[in-house]
Order: C-alpha cells, then sequence, then structure tokens
C-alpha cells in the first residue's frame, strides 16, 4: 500500500499498539496525542488518511476534523465509543468519511481504512457523466455543478458517483454502504443518511427540497436530473 | 380496568335522599297548612251562616201568614245571600227550585223539631251548601242554604298552590341536592383522581387541603403518604441512577485499556506460529481471555446505553429470511443451522434484529447442541422469528429468570457467555416493540421466540 497515515489518539498503549499494527499491515504512520500538533504536521506532511480520536489533549477530534476539511478533502476515519453514537453523527458531519469503535481488533482497523483509501483509488470508469446541470469526471476526480467546481471528499464524490451511474434506479442503504464503504453485511445506515446530506449540501440548491438526490422513503436514495 | 366501580352512584343517592326529605317536609307542611285554612274558614262561615240564620228567625213571625211567601221576599229584599226551603202549616215550600225540603238531612230536621238550631253540609247539584235550620214554633220550620262554592274554591285554589310548591320546592331540591352532594364528594372525586395519578407514575400529585372537616384530615394525610412514597422512590430512582451510571463509568474507562488490550491480543495473534511453545501457550489463554473480557465490556456499555435510554432505532425495511441468513452466515455457522422461511417484509430496526437473532442462535448451538432450527414467518398480525434446539432443555426453576442480567442458568458452562447476552436481545425486542419469549422441556429441547 504505502499510504501515510496520520494517527492521532492520545492513550498512548493505543497510539503504540495501532503504530505498530498498522506499519505491520504496510503503512506509513505518523502518530501524535495532541489536537493542536495534529493539526500542525497535517499541514507539513502529505497524508493519505487520517485516524482521528475524539478526546484529544488541548484540541479535540471534532475541532480537528474541522479544520482538516477546511483545508483538504483527505479521507478520515474516526476512533469513537459505540457508547456514544451522538459522537459518530456528529464526526460525520463534520465531514469524516467513516468510524471505527473502539474496542477495535487491529485487522478490523486496518480492512477499515484500506476501504476507505479504496474509494480514492478504486477502477473507476473514465467517462465524464453528465446529469441536468452536474458534470462529473471520475478521471479527474472533479465535480462540477454549472461549471464551476464542488470540492467533494472521496466518499461524496464516489457516493455522487455510484447514484449518476444508475440514475433513476433506487438505491437502498445497504446497497450504498456497500458500494460506497465496503461494508459487507450490516453497516451502520447513518452513514449513508449524513454522507447524502452533506452531499445534497454540496450540490443541491436548496438541500432541503432536493431537486437531484431523492429520499425514497423506507427504502433508499436515487439520483434524477428532474 | 377490572372491577370499576362506576361512579357518581353516591352522588345518586345522596340527592335523593336530599330530595326526599325536602319533599316529604314540604308535603307534611302544606298538608298541615292546608288543613288548618280549611277548618278556621268552614268554622267561620258557619259562624256567619248561624248569625244569618237567627236574624232570619227573628223576623219569621212579622212576616209569615197563610203561606211563606211574604216572608221569602222579605229574605229576597234584605239580601241575604242564601236560599230557603221549610214546612209552614204542614205544607212544604222553599224559594227556589234548586232547595227544597227533602235535602235536609234527618238528624238536621229531628234537631229542628226539637226546637234546636242545627246545621250540616250538603251538595245538592254540585253546588256545597250549608245547610242551617231552625224552627219558628207551630210546625213551621226554616232551612237556610248557605253556598259555600267560594270556599271550596278558595280551598281548591290552596291545594293547588300546595301541590305546585310541594313539587317546585322538590325540583329545587333535586337541583340543590345534586350540587351539594357534588360539592359534598368533590374531594373524594378528588382523591380518586389524585390515586389513579399516583398509580400512573405522577409521584408530585397532592390534594388541596380545604378547610378542617374530616376531608381535610383527609386530605393531609393523603398528601403525606404521596410525599413519603414520592421521597421512597426518588431515593430508589437515585440509587438506581447512581448504580447505573457506575455500571456506565466503568464500562466507558475500561474501554481505553481494553482497546490497547484487544490490539495487542491481535499483534500477538500473528505472531503465535514463530513463539516458543512454552510463551504459546498463555499467548494463547491471553488472547482469548481479552476477547472474552472484550466483550463483557460491550455487552455491559450496551446494557448501561439502554438504561440511560439512549438508544434510538432506525427502521428500514427489513427481510426476515434475508437477515436471518446473512446473520448465520456472517458468524460462520451455515452448516449448523436449519432455516426455514416465510416471506416476511417488516419495517423495523435491522441492526439490532441482527443482533437478537446472532445472540438466540449463539446460544442455542453453545447451549442446546443437537439441531439449531431457525423458523420466520408470520402470526397473524406479528412477524416471528424462532430459534429452536433438541437439546437437553432448560429446568422450569430457571426459565422466569433467563432474561435478568448475569443470570446463568448453568453455572458450570458459565464461562461461555456474559451472562448479558439475553438481557441485551430482550431490551432490543422492547425497543423494537416486540418481546421474546422462550418454551423449554428437560430432555426435549428449548425455543425463544421473537415476535414483533
Amino acid at each position: 500500500v504505502d499510504a501515510h497515515v496520520l494517527l492521532v489518539e492520545d492513550d498512548a498503549s493505543i497510539r503504540e499498539i495501532a503504530t505498530l499494527g498498522l506499519e505491520q499491515a504496510g503503512f506509513r504512520v505518523t502518530a501524535t496525542g495532541d489536537g493542536r500538533d495534529a493539526l500542525a504536521r497535517f499541514r507539513q506532511g502529505a497524508f493519505d488518511l487520517v485516524l482521528l480520536d475524539v478526546m484529544l489533549p488541548s484540541l479535540d477530534g471534532f475541532e480537528v476534523c474541522k479544520e482538516i476539511r477546511r483545508e483538504s478533502q483527505a479521507p478520515i476515519v474516526m476512533l469513537t465509543a459505540r457508547s456514544e453514537l451522538h459522537d459518530v453523527v456528529v464526526g460525520l458531519e463534520l465531514g469524516a468519511d467513516d468510524y471505527v469503535t473502539k474496542p477495535f481488533e487491529l485487522p478490523e482497523l486496518v480492512a477499515r481504512i484500506k476501504a476507505v483509501l479504496r474509494r480514492s483509488a478504486a477502477g473507476l470508469p473514465e467517462v465524464t457523466i453528465a446529469i441536468g446541470d452536474l458534470e462529473i469526471d471520475p478521471g479527474s476526480f472533479t465535480v462540477k455543478r454549472g461549471g464551476e467546481d464542488v470540492s467533494l471528499t472521496a466518499t461524496e464524490f464516489r457516493l455522487l458517483l455510484e447514484l449518476a451511474r444508475r440514475p433513476k434506479q433506487v438505491f437502498t442503504r445497504e446497497l450504498l454502504l456497500e458500494l460506497v464503504w465496503n461494508y459487507d453485511y450490516l453497516g451502520d445506515s447513518r452513514l449513508v443518511d449524513v454522507a447524502v446530506q452533506r452531499l445534497r449540501a454540496k450540490i443541491e440548491e436548496d438541500p432541503k427540497q432536493p431537486k437531484l438526490i431523492h429520499t425514497v422513503r423506507g427504502v433508499g436514495y436515487r439520483l434524477t436530473s428532474g | 380496568m377490572p372491577g370499576r366501580v362506576s361512579s357518581g352512584g353516591l352522588r345518586r343517592r345522596l340527592t335523593i335522599a336530599f330530595v326526599l326529605a325536602v319533599g316529604l317536609s314540604a308535603a307534611a307542611l302544606a298538608t298541615g297548612s292546608y288543613f288548618v285554612v280549611s277548618h278556621n274558614l268552614l268554622a267561620d262561615s258557619v259562624d256567619t251562616a248561624e248569625r244569618q240564620a237567627r236574624q232570619n228567625l227573628a223576623i219569621v213571625p212579622t212576616y209569615i201568614q197563610e203561606d211563606p211567601t211574604a216572608l221569602l221576599e222579605a229574605y229576597q229584599r234584605g239580601g241575604g245571600d242564601f236560599q230557603t226551603a221549610g214546612v209552614h202549616r204542614g205544607r212544604p215550600f222553599s224559594s227556589t227550585f234548586q232547595v227544597n225540603l227533602r235535602q235536609v238531612p234527618a238528624d238536621v230536621r229531628a234537631l229542628v223539631k226539637e226546637g234546636e238550631l242545627a246545621y250540616a253540609r250538603r251538595t245538592v247539584a254540585d253546588t256545597d251548601y250549608l245547610v242551617v235550620g231552625g224552627s219558628a214554633g207551630r210546625g213551621t220550620e226554616l232551612y237556610y242554604f248557605f253556598s259555600e262554592e267560594d270556599i271550596r274554591h278558595e280551598l281548591e285554589q290552596l291545594r293547588n298552590i300546595l301541590l305546585a310548591g310541594v313539587g317546585i320546592l322538590m325540583l329545587v331540591a333535586a337541583f340543590v341536592g345534586a350540587l351539594l352532594a357534588r360539592s359534598t364528594l368533590l374531594p373524594v372525586a378528588r382523591a380518586s383522581e389524585a390515586a389513579r395519578l399516583l398509580a400512573e407514575g405522577l409521584l408530585e400529585t397532592r390534594l388541596p387541603v380545604e378547610g378542617r372537616d374530616e376531608f381535610g384530615v383527609w386530605a393531609q394525610s393523603f398528601n403525606e403518604m404521596a410525599a413519603a412514597l414520592e421521597a421512597k422512590i426518588s431515593a430508589l430512582h437515585a440509587a438506581q441512577a447512581r448504580e447505573r451510571r457506575f455500571t456506565a463509568d466503568v464500562a466507558h474507562e475500561l474501554r481505553t485499556p481494553l482497546t490497547a488490550l484487544v490490539g495487542e491480543a491481535s499483534l500477538l495473534a500473528d505472531h503465535l506460529e514463530s513463539m516458543p511453545p512454552e510463551t504459546r501457550r498463555p499467548a494463547e489463554l491471553l488472547i482469548a481471555d481479552v476477547g472474552r473480557l472484550r466483550r463483557l465490556v460491550e455487552d455491559l456499555m450496551e446494557i448501561s446505553r439502554f438504561d440511560a435510554a439512549r438508544e434510538s432505532v432506525q427502521l428500514e425495511k427489513v427481510d426476515l429470511e434475508a437477515l436471518a441468513r446473512a446473520t448465520v452466515r456472517a458468524r460462520g455457522w451455515d452448516g449448523q443451522v436449519r432455516l426455514e422461511a416465510e416471506d416476511v417484509v417488516i419495517s423495523s430496526d435491522p441492526r439490532r434484529l441482527e443482533g437478537i437473532v446472532g445472540n438466540l442462535v449463539g446460544n442455542a448451538l453453545d447451549h442446546g447442541g443437537g439441531e439449531v432450527s431457525v423458523r420466520v414467518g408470520r402470526d397473524g398480525s406479528a412477524a416471528f422469528v424462532e430459534v429452536a434446539d433438541d437439546g437437553p432443555g432448560i429446568a422450569p426453576e430457571h426459565l422466569p429468570h433467563l432474561f435478568e442480567r448475569f443470570y446463568k442458568a448453568d453455572a458450570s458452562r458459565s464461562g461461555a457467555g456474559t451472562g448479558l447476552g439475553l438481557a441485551i436481545a430482550q431490551e432490543n425486542a422492547r425497543l423494537l416493540g416486540g418481546r421474546i419469549e422462550v418454551w423449554s422441556e428437560v430432555g426435549r429441547g428449548t425455543r425463544f421466540t421473537l415476535r414483533l
């Protein structure tokens, strides 16, 4: 792989063992236990992915996530406790791509990171797709709306692309989880809902009355140009 | 609600009693006054008639001759409001056709013949008369018919007024009685409402203490009872909340070192092969125990989330058969479980359902032994998932406690689970608006049914 991961985790033991595990899986890892330090390091180096704990000294994980999103579309995976599902939603809304719940096994962590990284790299069609006033170019990873660049994270881009490849088809949340997040069976459908909200905020004129990405109640979502 | 008494019975009875009391006393009063008035009126009438009769008799010698015509004319001139009948020289006579001698009662005539002044009441042609008779000597008898029609009318009127009065009084009494009963029974109604609210859990319910009567004292005692109850229950709640918070805090604090442990164990697991035999076995055990600890902490965290009511339900369309199949496959139980399913699609939370079904099937495989079968279907309007095994079964004394936390029916096999699985499954089922039922018979097997 040889991807460079920024690991931000304040517990020394977890930091060390996760670093070890990720390095053994072939990643390059820069680790820190402090929020401000994490931001400083992120600005210095080119990271392919950020692994971010919520509870951090000096600057918490949400703030770090928000700051990184302001400057970069690099994938962010939050490390959270399942008991704080609220944290999960907040993190996703701030632009995180996925989350791993503590306690996690190392293979699980590695698999999630790889899945997230695949999103930005996996074999995409080279053809530009145009829907309404949207132009999606998988080759250059860019989306234009009415000729203007729209900045999307890898997850948002992948989500839009999957929906746009088969317009009018209804995608269930499970299917989207599988296609976009590489979850085998039951992931958290909140991932999908929050990502759709974020995507709407970027490509819809009025995100509250979406004209492109429609909710099909009780089933999922679909993209239409009408 | 069973045995619920209809309210208002006492109120009705109180009102009826009040109306009866008022009606009876009014009727007694009315009857009494009627008789007094009628007695006085009739007595007055007799006095007046007697006076007039004496005057009439006094002028008889002056006017009576061969026949009584002159006398009758004199009476008429006098303007007396009476009619006259009589007998003179053996011949009866009368002033009008309406009255005659035959209408005079025999006992009156007998008295008159003895020279007395006598009277009696008679009704002639629907007219009430007071007949006063006297003797004018030498066989001449005179009877004066005084009409008492006006008295009869007056009495009739009085009777009507009294009857109407009694009727109106009873109506008013009914109204007032109902109001009185209501206001008297209001504290009772309030108390029963308050008791109901208390029973429903509104522990801050209190009764207003009005006045110093029995109800006031009662309300005060009721309030004291409610306050004591509220204090007890809130103390209990506080203790329970502390206990739950402690559980949540413990689970939470365990999580960070546990995450490190789990990571360390999984790195160790990658290198088991390269370890010398004397460290390899302890490392294997360490890895297994870390896994157990992890499950325990995760279950504790989950149960404390239920206790804090922080769980939310994500409703989606769920195909129960697909879910059961996926659950079994995801856990690698493919060859061990027989699945039999109808086509059932419901709106529910698939992740919670997966947890429940996974737990039930896992239990069946661990404890049941033998063949495990999963049946998905519909029972009326409710969907169900049934997990059955033909293992040793569960002794009846354990059955009521199966869903309690840390309850283990099989103490010798306590190492297998965390003791929280069924409790969590039941909480999940409840959250989805369903429940889990259990049937078991020693020697025949066990069947858990999730109904939704």
